[in-house]
């Protein structure tokens, strides 16, 4: 089996980690706080690397399970829509009202989000912005395959719903 | 332009259906220029941007980390190959076989000063008779004699076995 290396297997991870967290606890603080505490807990586990099937899924497990650690114990769940670590979005080359609008939407659908209930959001992350299979979210929920599926056929048809609803009814 | 084959697409997303690689090209679709997407397409536009990976973590963040876990410098795996590991075996089996065969010539070369196998020395022996008939005829009573013993021998040995048979009887 391959050797891994901390600096060239682990370390590259942990911006999908970060990503993860932040779905998780919606605080950016948090969530970096998040990433380093597992990331010294992968470390601490070295003598078992090469035990583990799959690096990055471990990796993600032991985010989530620290991410949701956290929730617990802040009781931080009631969504805190932390607006900061919003990136501006480049992407539109539209007239500064068709961009402030994309914006205002794109926030929208971030909020819509937000408030989905755990399972769906890190399903929903890892599956459409993380690009991972359903069998890869399977095994860092440790849940079957068919939940996760589930999970996100939810997540989905709610974004959908809720953001075509507001689009229609007026922002 | 047909965007049938795209609100198909999108479709089959939201009911779940769509392979990683149909949901990377409604990413791709809906993150290009937006005035390529045509109207009643637009509304779908943030829900595939709300999926671009954005935030990430900066570069002091891995000093941090490295530093927590007291890596500072980077070791690089060497894979080492079998022949490569037992060469300073190797190298010290050749330092023995040299210095065997060195010591097994030395050992050759001293022996060979020393006189060596039978004792005999032809060059020391001295003719002992001028006349080659004469000495014929010594060599010649010299074997008689020897044949005479034999048969002397053969006789008395008949004569014992005879004796020893008829006391055997």
């Amino acid at each position: 089996m391959k050797k891994i290396d901390f600096r060239t297997d682990i370390l590259p991870l942990k911006n999908e980690l970060y990503r993860l967290a932040l779905r998780i606890t919606l605080n950016t603080a948090e969530a970096e706080d998040v990433v380093q505490e597992t990331m010294i807990k992968v470390w601490n586990r070295r003598e078992s690397w090469h035990e583990i099937e799959s690096i990055e899924a471990f990796c993600l497990t032991i985010c989530r399970n620290l991410a949701l650690d956290r929730n617990r114990r802040a009781e931080l769940n009631n969504a805190s829509l932390d607006e900061g670590y919003d990136p501006a979005d480049h992407s539109y080359s539209a007239n500064p009202e068709e961009q402030a609008s994309q914006r205002d939407r794109l926030q929208l659908v971030r909020k819509i989000m937000e408030q989905l209930p755990e399972k769906q959001r890190t399903c929903i992350q890892l599956r459409d912005v993380e690009g991972k299979s359903y069998k890869e979210i399977a095994t860092v929920l440790e849940i079957s395959e068919q939940q996760v599926k589930v999970n996100i056929f939810r997540a989905r048809q709610a974004v959908k719903q809720k953001y075509l609803e507001q689009e229609q009814y007026g922002l | 332009m047909d965007y049938r084959f795209i609100e198909q697409l999108i479709e089959r997303y939201f009911a779940c259906e769509t392979s990683l690689q149909e949901e990377q090209i409604l990413k791709t679709f809906f993150t290009q220029d937006v005035e390529q997407v045509p109207n009643e397409l637009r509304p779908y536009i943030p829900v595939f941007a709300a999926m671009q990976p954005a935030e990430t973590l900066g570069d002091d963040f891995d000093e941090r980390i490295l530093a927590q876990i007291g890596e500072s410098q980077t070791v690089k795996a060497r894979t080492i190959s079998l022949a490569e590991r037992f060469r300073p075996l190797l190298r010290a089996a050749a330092v023995v076989a040299v210095v065997l065969t060195l010591g097994n010539a030395m050992n050759l070369s001293i022996q060979s000063g020393q006189p060596q196998g039978d004792d005999i020395n032809y060059a020391a022996y001295q003719d002992t008779f001028d006349d080659p008939s004469m000495a014929y005829d010594q060599v010649e009573d010299a074997l008689q004699l020897v044949s005479d013993g034999f048969a002397h021998a053969q006789k008395a040995d008949s004569i014992a076995m005879d004796s020893l048979y008829s006391e055997l009887k």
